[in-house]
């Protein structure tokens, strides 16, 4: 079935990036301007969510409706406030600044999986740490006493991008994306073991590169009810083009769809229903698509009625 | 001390081959010097340390405040009380003599200020800080809410007797140390993304106008304008590129003291003011020059 893309809002100018739905709208970040924006359904219109966020990346709720994002210009996590405010959790992996978080997930423990490449450009003002040897998947996670802190998670990986973890807990599935490397860009399934440690990971698709260059890859992904990933991946300069791919959870491609437009970064499921796809782009557009079939499953919130 | 591109007349503010002394180091970002005439000790932060310093000559250094609230510039009032550009912490505070903390500042019309960056007292007892949001971005100095509310930065008047907030300014990038001349008609305020110093006329109600560049900050070197302080004869001295800036009245360069590390700001002190402190982000140094600088409090 050929996926109908519909454009809704932009472009803005520049990526947008870490759709999330909150219940009622859809909230989008616009990366060059530093602001979220947010998209209702019902009203047909976009309204500013918040300004000055400092090139906030990805966008994930928690399972009791907090709203964490990736402020990579700041190089950390935050957390945006219903009150307008936003607290910093936790800002330092043993000790040291950590790199620009691109992406999150939220797993049913209330922790914060978080992908921390090295990034483009460096944060403002005096730089006081240099960046990490090392740019790993970090998770944000309370302590016993109920502060918060900072662990490394993955020793593997060059270029981390998308990150989810799966409906069951048991498998979190990470995007790397070095283009500039000899690795390929790999979408990779880590399972998650009892005492949350990584166990080795499975590569469930490989991008690949030729005289045009290294092939894209997977950006932001978001998953199916039935545990598909639905991953944004490619662009126009080099491989099979900017297209979203459905991938079964053993790496099986079940569907690719062309985009209309170049570099898509991310998607999630949202609208009453959770079977609307929504997808930002490179270029900063939204995109929505009805007709996918599929149901999204998001840990925040619950889906109302189908 | 090392010092280049001089001028006639730098000689007879800065002497040749003055020492320059260390007296603390091992900080983690140091900044807000201040010299307290009734005690005769230094005050200065380490912002990311989360500490008030203070250093009696000979004597030694013991911690004021931790935490702080990562606190940045530091003056005195006329009554000789602490008032600190709380930065991290969103407000502007005053330490009462019995060590309590009362808050001078902390919202414009309902909206919380930016972060706090550098505060001067004038005589009639009004309080201006410079308002940058970069608190707020630099990783390692958040406070507890880093979400910018104001839409304009800029600087702040607070009347003498602490009832009326009045921006005094709101098209900086940046601002950051500020300054009066010592017959407090002028205000000079720096910017550090802009890399200058603009000049402002101070009016009767404290509010300020006709502002111009009054000077650019040149060079490859480290250094931005960041901590200004004026001398009695009115001179400017501003960090920058591989130092300190002196700069005449009218605005050309007499020459740079050039300090090791990055400098971040600087204090008149001693009992005649012509020792100046030197804060870098590591340590607190100290120079004897010969002009005395505008005294505090």
């Amino acid at each position: 079935m050929d996926w109908e893309f519909e454009l809704i809002a932009g472009p803005y100018g520049g990526t947008t990036e870490g759709p999330a739905w909150d219940g009622e709208a859809l909230l989008f970040t616009h990366i060059p301007e530093s602001r979220i924006l947010r998209y209702d359904p019902r009203a047909g219109a976009v309204a500013e969510f918040r300004k000055y966020t400092n090139r906030t990346n990805g966008l994930a709720f928690s399972a009791d409706g907090h709203l964490y994002g990736c402020q990579s210009g700041s190089r950390r996590i935050v957390r945006f406030n219903a009150d307008g405010s936003t607290s910093v959790l936790a800002d330092r992996l043993d000790g040291r600044l950590h790199n620009h978080p691109n992406d999150l997930a939220v797993d049913r423990q209330g922790r914060i999986w978080f992908t921390d490449p090295f990034g483009r450009l460096p944060a403002p003002g005096p730089q006081l740490q240099g960046l990490l040897e090392h740019a790993s998947v970090l998770r944000l996670e309370r302590r016993p006493d109920r502060t918060w802190m900072i662990r490394r998670m993955t020793y593997d990986t060059t270029s981390p991008n998308g990150i989810l973890v799966s409906q069951d807990q048991q498998t979190l599935y990470v995007a790397q994306s070095g283009y500039a490397e000899d690795r390929p860009r790999e979408l990779r399934a880590y399972s998650i073991r009892e005492d949350g440690t990584l166990g080795p990971y499975s590569v469930l698709h490989t991008f690949g590169v030729d005289h045009r260059g290294p092939h894209r890859g997977v950006d932001g992904m978001c998953l199916d009810t039935e545990g598909n990933i639905i991953a944004c991946a490619g662009w126009q300069q080099s491989g099979p083009g900017p297209m979203i791919y459905v991938f079964s959870p053993s790496g099986q491609v079940l569907e690719t769809h062309a985009m209309p437009v170049d570099r898509p970064t991310n998607c999630t499921f949202g609208d009453a229903d959770l079977r609307t796809l929504y997808i930002t782009t490179g270029g900063g557009h939204l995109y929505r698509v009805r007709n996918t079939g599929r149901q999204g499953w998001l840990l925040f919130p619950a889906p109302r009625g189908d | 001390m090392d010092t280049d591109m001089t001028a006639p007349g730098f000689e007879r503010i800065v002497p040749k081959h003055a020492p320059l002394d260390r007296i603390a180091y091992g900080l983690q970002f140091g900044e807000g010097p201040v010299w307290n005439a009734r005690q005769g000790s230094l005050l200065w932060v380490d912002i990311v340390g989360d500490t008030i310093w203070k250093w009696i000559p000979g004597k030694g250094t013991e911690i004021l405040l931790r935490p702080s609230g990562k606190a940045n510039g530091l003056t005195y009032d006329r009554q000789g009380r602490l008032v600190v550009a709380g930065w991290a912490s969103r407000t502007v505070w005053r330490m009462e003599h019995d060590g309590s903390i009362v808050t001078l500042a902390s919202h414009y019309q309902g909206k919380k200020i930016n972060t706090p960056n550098d505060i001067v007292v004038k005589s009639d007892g009004a309080i201006y800080w410079t308002d940058p949001p970069m608190a707020m971005y630099i990783p390692g100095m958040a406070g507890d809410d880093v979400q910018r509310y104001l839409d304009f930065i800029g600087v702040f008047h607070l009347s003498p007797d602490g009832a009326t907030l009045t921006p005094v300014a709101d098209d900086f990038i940046n601002p950051n140390g500020l300054a009066f001349s010592p017959d407090e008609s002028l205000l000079y305020i720096n910017d550090t993304s802009r890399r200058h110093i603009r000049v402002f006329e101070v009016q009767a109600d404290g509010t300020l106008r006709h502002g111009r560049v009054f000077y650019e900050a040149r060079g490859d070197e480290p250094g931005n304008p960041d901590g200004m302080k004026v001398d009695t004869e009115g001179h400017v001295y501003c960090t920058g590129p591989a130092g300190i800036h002196v700069i005449d009245p009218h605005g050309n360069l007499l020459g740079r003291m050039k300090i090791p590390g990055h400098v971040t700001n600087m204090a008149w002190g001693g009992a005649d003011w012509r020792s100046l402190y030197i804060t870098t982000r590591d340590s607190v140094y100290r120079v004897r020059l010969q002009v005395p600088g505008v005294p505090v409090s």
